[in-house]
């Protein structure tokens, strides 16, 4: 099905991921052992963004 | 409505908490004939912020200034003084509010800050502002600027009962004083004195020295007790002991004497005043006791209880701590002082600061534990506090109002947890858990307070101005002052009592803490002092109900004072000699049990289900739901207010954060899948989202550094680059597949691998990512918390409930098609099977199936108020004019047979609601699995797979029937069969083949036994004891 | 027990009476009174009281409708779940007509004949042009609303040229889906299929369809004066008139039709035995309330359609029962 969802690339090097601050909710890059803050505003929780994969969902 | 809804709750995602209107508004009800009426809801939780502010802000300097001073035994000029505290508020660096703290599981704290002053050298120096630890906040108090409410992860819900006995045999917690009355004479018997002292001479030893005196006080002129009296009188004289002094020292040498380290032995006499001043004269009241049976006390009545609050609790905890934090200090201060030659002056401030921790500690400590352990009080409890349930809103709200009592629950006695008629308006009658604890465990009513000290010394000096007759005489009585104050009007504190004991002629003032009171409305002359402008007032916001008690239309009374009053429930009902009104009759209940419709017809014991019940509804159960992240939580899809509400219901914003939907149910049986209280639901209903709800689960990751230089990391696999899933990626059963969340933490480092934990997904349906969040703990290290969720459409054998303890579970879901309708086309949600209703009699539910369907026609909210609410004539009434039965029971066509039912059917909406007791989270099944480690047997539990017990009854039933080959194969073959090489000579287990004991290959057979059997033969081998299994030929 | 009454339902005041016909052997009064086809022929009419475009007063199972059947999430920042939001998408009413549309086996692949594609691309965002303090959501921002009208039909193959007539569009506009505010935005790909309300409410054509048996009131003695005003407020309005006859005012049974049957009469103790309520077994008053996909009109004949295709079915399973119990016995 060409909807499916495909595997994601299995990446081996370690990149540097953005996060959403908690509080104002600006996107942060933070690369692995960095200190978790929020570049903007300094809050200390970020949240993971939203999946880029399709998801299907049965609409019942 | 929907709408309205979703703005509220979700959309612009409030954060302001749940309880109560958050500002101290007064909400109005247009209510009863009487109180047309005004109920400040301050918060059902007030009793807890007032006691924790009184702590802050009164207790706290009170202890500092009680151990003010800090001396060393080395150099006696020196000294460190406390000359103030003061509990900062709650600020961070880089988090200022509670949600943060939830949800990095920190503490939310406020630093302590002390001012001092001390000698350093010479010189007296002063400091201000200095931290000696962190005090954890109670959210929503005075100290904390966010408005969400009680504590969060700990929460002090516990109030204790402590009796405060005055009884016949009398005393304070510690210690008991008896009067004994033997062989006609009185003796006083206390158990620090070893021996019992004849009254005469402990009233000598009080200085009273003369006979007349000591009769004349003790009985008046009363005959028959001075007839009583003669032979103490003569068994005073007997002991020779004439002079106050002879007294005390004969008192004095039987006085068994705790002497503390460190301090100079003390004179008898000393210690026998001491006994008798501090111990024993607080138990007088017991002397009355001995020749009249209504000097006892009622220990059950709730007038002699105190309530012990989070304040309480909380400023002993620090005394303690604070105490031994000066001790400490002293003993640091000595240790330096000693030294000879110190480079420099000595500054105590720096000693200070090393001590930071021990009094943030041991709160944290206390707190997170529960374990209240203070030798120096002999205070030794555990589970003082609990985690509060947010399971849903009113289980929360229902834990905050709950009152526990130290009673044990093994006694057989029925007193202390019968209904109590002194609770009327303080307790809830219906709120109690079924079971051991019931009656134990109570709930506060709506308008229920509980004080706080007052200070007493006002009360003193003008109590004293009304005082000062002649005991004994005739109407005038004994004022004990408690620790008290005075008058209404304001000239005294408002929650200071005053009552008259008629049976000790004394006239008693209380301000202590601890005790229940309630608001009513003064009655003059027959007139309520309310009026209606102060009504209007009131409503129009010109007035708050803190006006109404400075004005002195309504006041506070506690179970004391409400036996020297008269109080009519309704206005009506005022007479000349009526003293006060009730504001509302339904604020008898409690939070909990005022969401149920029509309580006051139902069968009280389906009340106090429904308050149980209640508790384990799904709904809404916060306005900030959606952004926390608890272990557990369950929500409603969609969520309604009940049709029929109650006026409790607005007032603790029930309707705000509902849990059930209105569905459209009729009473009839249906199908045979109905029986025992089953259910039968309309597939179609389910299809448009009726009970739909979701549950939302924590997974929580620490990544660590250790010690050694090693730490854990988030494996970068398969999943995502950062190695976690995202929010929306679908979940499903077993491990490594897609999506399953690996967080891969395990030991790193140049020698040691890294070993794969990765955390799975292991429901049995599928879910989705919510949320991933990622911050650092208070300790610096890397925390993640996963939000996993489930929506879940009810499915057999899900729990439903309605509001009157009517629980059922779902017994078949049917096509709508093959429904019951009505003439109207009105298709059930649900239908009930009748037999629910004869037995239990919860004429109440009938009533809410009768108001909600004559609200639905008309288009408006129905009342099921406590002793109010909408009535019945008048909801049959609309039914009627509408073109309904009067009956709420109407033609209804068979969606089986197409034909016409030939009963008519009752039928209606109802409040119905989904219970937290779920098939999805409860089905087990299991052929092979897990087996434990030392017996090789199946694994207990459905969490870890287990296996299904043949228990000790089923065996029974086994062995009785005869059925010996299924029995052996449930309870061996299926379990832990193990096949043993026994020796035939000697008994003993061997080899394959080789009996190490005989030394021979000849005689070894192999059995199967239960690996547990074989354990158990090693275990007694350990033991030095040899069983042996001797063979035999069948 | 009188020959006409053995056709009627009696109501009573506590029960219902006679519910069941007796049109099967020995159904009645050990008297065979078969069912008669021709009979059955004769007396059978239809008669549609009231149509409008949504209803029809006039039992429908099978008909198929189209409806949101998969979602293709692609962003939903929102404050509704992915599961909720695919929910209420599904509950949608889409008017595409049904027979235009092959079934769609689990197992087939997407295409022009059997699946519709919706799309739905929003964000929302503040408005600039609102007054700063505004407080109205749907003025401060823009978007702040997600309704059906913003679902958007994505023709395949030559679903353009089949639908140019009647394009493919939920049939409300206004039914409101989720609500955003400012930074959350939703994208999702949505997948229509054909479908029974039996396997689920969203494909049900109606909201509603019933029957009920056409009341009969008898006045069996008169009754007049003030009871007759007493006996005319026991019924709906219009059921019953005061009429003048001779000087004497008469209650008189105008339209039992608008009865519901509500008993209310049968409380007064006034009019025991002056009144029975009964109703006619074989007159149906059906009442369908369609969604708006189909006409309501329309839906009654594709139902009855349906009903004689399954007796068709049951006609034949019926007529092969012997045969195949010939071969068994071979």
């Amino acid at each position: 099905m060409q909807y499916q969802g495909q595997p994601a690339p299995i990446r081996q090097q370690p990149v540097q991921m953005t996060y959403m601050c908690a509080d104002c909710g600006a996107d942060n890059d933070i690369k692995p052992k960095e200190p978790i803050r929020c570049r903007e505003c300094g809050y200390r929780i970020l949240y993971k963004k939203r999946t880029k994969k399709m998801v299907q969902f049965e609409a019942r | 409505m929907q709408v309205d809804r979703l703005t509220n709750s979700g959309v612009l995602q409030h954060q302001r908490f749940q309880n109560g209107s958050e500002d101290d508004a007064a909400v109005l009800l247009g209510a009863g004939p009487c109180c047309r009426h005004f109920l400040r809801v301050k918060g059902l939780v007030k009793q807890h912020i007032d006691s924790f502010n009184y702590f802050i802000d009164v207790d706290l300097k009170k202890i500092v200034k009680a151990n003010e001073v800090v001396t060393s035994d080395v150099d006696p000029s020196f000294y460190l003084k406390y000359t103030g505290i003061r509990v900062g508020m709650p600020e961070r660096t880089d988090a200022d509010a509670a949600k943060p703290c939830r949800l990095r599981d920190m503490t939310y704290a406020a630093p302590i800050a002390v001012d001092i002053e001390y000698t350093r050298g010479r010189s007296r120096v002063i400091r201000k502002g200095v931290v000696i630890g962190r005090m954890p906040i109670m959210l929503r108090s005075a100290r904390c600027e966010k408005v969400i409410l009680v504590q969060e992860q700990m929460s002090k819900n516990r109030i204790i009962i402590q009796v405060d006995n005055k009884g016949f045999m009398a005393a304070n917690r510690k210690s008991k004083t008896y009067v004994v009355y033997k062989k006609g004479a009185l003796y006083l018997k206390h158990n620090s004195i070893s021996d019992d002292v004849p009254l005469v001479v402990a009233m000598r030893a009080m200085g009273m020295t003369a006979d007349k005196e000591i009769a004349q006080l003790v009985a008046g002129n009363d005959p028959l007790f001075l007839d009583m009296l003669s032979p103490t009188l003569e068994e005073g004289s007997a002991s020779k002991l004439f002079t106050q002094r002879a007294a005390l020292d004969w008192i004095g040498s039987k006085t068994k004497v705790t002497r503390r380290p460190g301090m100079a032995r003390r004179p008898g006499y000393e210690e026998a005043l001491e006994v008798l001043a501090n111990v024993v004269l607080a138990h007088v009241p017991c002397v009355y006791a001995v020749n009249n049976d209504n000097m006892t006390d009622d220990l059950d009545y709730l007038g002699n209880k105190r309530l012990e609050l989070a304040g309480q609790l909380l400023s002993l905890l620090f005394e303690d701590l604070f105490k031994r934090f000066n001790y400490d200090l002293k003993l640091n201060v000595d240790k330096v002082l000693k030294k000879p030659n110190l480079a420099q002056a000595f500054d105590v401030y720096n000693q200070l600061m090393c001590h930071g921790d021990l009094i943030t500690q041991g709160l944290t400590r206390a707190i997170s534990t529960g374990n209240w352990s203070l030798k120096r009080f002999k205070m030794e409890r555990a589970g003082v506090t609990h985690i509060l349930s947010r399971l849903s809103y009113i289980s929360a709200l229902g834990m905050m109002t709950r009152i526990s009592s130290q009673f044990e629950k093994t006694r057989k006695v029925s007193g202390p947890r019968a209904l109590q008629p002194s609770q009327w308006g303080m307790l809830c009658p219906a709120d109690t858990p079924e079971g051991e604890l019931c009656g134990l465990v109570k709930n506060l009513a709506l308008m229920t307070h509980i004080t706080t000290d007052d200070e007493e010394e006002p009360i003193r000096r003008d109590a004293a101005l009304m005082t000062g007759a002649e005991l004994h005489t005739p109407g005038t009585h004994v004022v004990f002052l408690n620790a008290l104050r005075f008058v209404r009007h304001g000239r005294i504190p408002a929650f200071v009592s005053i009552y008259i004991d008629d049976h000790r002629n004394t006239v008693n003032i209380s301000a202590d803490n601890g005790r229940i009171c309630r608001p009513l409305i003064i009655v003059e002359n027959g007139k309520s002092r309310v009026k209606d402008h102060h009504i209007q007032d009131l409503m129009a916001g010109k007035l708050e109900f803190d006006d109404f008690l400075r004005l002195g239309l309504v006041e506070y009374l506690d179970v004391n004072e409400e036996n020297d009053c008269n109080i009519a429930i309704y206005e009506k009902d005022l007479k000349l000699y009526t003293t006060h009104c009730e504001i509302e009759p339904f604020t008898l209940l409690g939070a909990v049990a005022g969401l149920i419709p029509y309580p006051h017809h139902n069968q009280s014991p389906r009340n106090t289900y429904q308050s149980a019940m209640g508790k384990q509804a799904i709904g809404a159960i916060a306005y900030n739901q959606l952004n926390r992240i608890d272990t557990l939580l369950y929500l409603m899809v969609y969520p309604q207010q009940p049709m029929v509400k109650t006026k409790t219901i607005e007032l603790i914003n029930y309707d705000k954060l509902p849990a059930g939907q209105n569905g459209s149910v009729f009473v009839m049986s249906y199908s045979g899948y109905d029986i025992e209280d089953a259910l039968v639901i309309n597939k179609s209903s389910l299809d448009r989202g009726f009970g739909r709800c979701q549950v939302m689960r924590k997974y929580t990751a620490m990544v660590r550094k250790y010690a050694n230089g090693t730490f854990d990391r988030v494996r970068y696999a398969h999943i995502d680059t950062d190695g976690m899933a995202p929010p929306g990626t679908r979940l499903e059963t077993g491990p490594d597949v897609d999506g399953g969340n690996d967080i891969n933490a395990g030991v790193g480092g140049a020698t040691v691998e890294y070993r794969p934990t990765p955390a799975t997904f292991k429901y049995p349906d599928h879910g989705y990512v919510d949320k991933v969040m990622i911050t650092t703990s208070e300790t610096d290290q890397t925390l993640i918390k996963f939000l996993l969720r489930q929506t879940r459409r009810p499915e057999l054998g899900d729990k439903f409930s309605s509001r009157h303890g009517q629980k059922g579970v779902c017994g078949i879901i049917v096509q709508q098609e093959d429904m019951p309708f009505t003439d109207r086309g009105v298709f059930p949600d649900i239908i009930m099977n009748p037999h629910g209703f004869p037995s239990r009699m919860t004429v109440g539910k009938l009533m809410e199936f009768v108001a909600s369907k004559a609200g639905a026609i008309k288009g408006e909210l129905q009342y099921g108020t406590c002793f109010g609410g909408s009535k019945m004539e008048d909801m049959c009434r609309i039914l009627m004019e509408n073109g309904y039965s009067y009956t709420g029971k109407d033609y209804v066509t068979s969606g089986i047979t197409g034909e016409p039912v030939g009963a008519y059917i009752f039928n209606g909406a109802t409040y119905y609601q989904r219970l937290k007791h779920m098939v999805a989270d409860k089905m087990h099944a299991r052929a092979r699995g897990p087996r434990a480690v030392l017996t090789r047997q199946p694994t207990e539990g459905r969490s870890r797979d287990g296996g299904l017990r043949l228990g000790e009854m089923e065996k029974d039933c086994l062995i009785g029937y005869g059925a010996s080959m299924l029995l052996l194969e449930r309870l061996m073959i299926s379990s832990d069969v193990f096949e043993v090489h026994v020796c035939e000579k000697c008994g003993y287990i061997g080899y394959k083949g080789w009996c190490q004991v005989c030394r021979s290959s000849k005689t070894m057979t192999p059995i199967k036994i239960p690996y547990a059997c074989k354990l158990l033969f090693q275990e007694l081998q350990s033991m030095n004891i040899l069983p042996r299994l001797v063979m035999e030929d069948i | 027990m009188s020959l006409a009454d053995r056709n009627r339902v009696v109501i009573l005041e506590d029960r219902v009476e006679n519910i069941h016909g007796a049109e099967f052997p020995m159904g009645f009064d050990e008297k065979e009174l078969p069912f008669n086809l021709a009979s059955f022929k004769d007396s059978f009419d239809v008669k549609i009281v009231r149509v409008t475009p949504t209803d029809i007063e006039f039992d429908l199972i099978g008909v198929p409708t189209v409806a949101i059947e998969k979602v293709y999430m692609i962003n939903n920042t929102g404050i509704v779940q992915d599961e909720v939001l695919a929910h209420r998408l599904g509950l949608i009413p889409i008017n595409a007509d049904p027979t235009a549309f092959q079934w769609k086996r689990p197992t087939d692949l997407p295409t022009d004949q059997n699946t519709v594609v919706f799309k739905l691309e929003i964000a929302c965002s503040k408005n600039n042009e609102a007054a700063d303090d505004e407080a109205d959501p749907k003025k401060k921002y823009v978007n702040s609303a997600v309704y059906s009208r913003d679902l958007v039909w994505d023709p395949k193959g030559d679903q353009a040229e089949r639908f140019a007539d009647k394009p493919i569009k939920p049939i409300h506009d206004d039914i409101l889906i989720t609500k955003l505010r400012p930074g959350q935005s939703i994208s999702c790909e949505m997948h229509c299929e054909k479908g029974v309300g039996k396997d689920h409410a969203k494909f049900s054509p109606v909201a509603t369809a019933s029957y009920r048996l056409l009341p009969e009131i008898q006045i069996l003695e008169d009754i007049t004066g003030d009871d007759a005003e007493l006996f005319k407020s026991c019924f709906a309005p219009g059921v019953v008139e005061v009429v003048e006859e001779g000087g004497v005012r008469k209650a008189k049974v105008v339209n039992p039709r608008k009865d519901t049957v509500s008993r209310e009469v049968l409380r007064h103790k006034e009019f025991e035995g002056k009144v029975r309520l009964t109703r006619v077994r074989d007159h149906f008053i059906f009442n369908v309330e369609s969604t708006g996909i189909i006409a309501p009109e329309e839906l009654v004949a594709q139902a009855i359609d349906v009903l004689v295709e399954k007796c068709d079915i049951v006609q034949n399973a019926l007529a092969n029962i012997g045969k195949n119990s010939e071969d068994d016995e071979e």
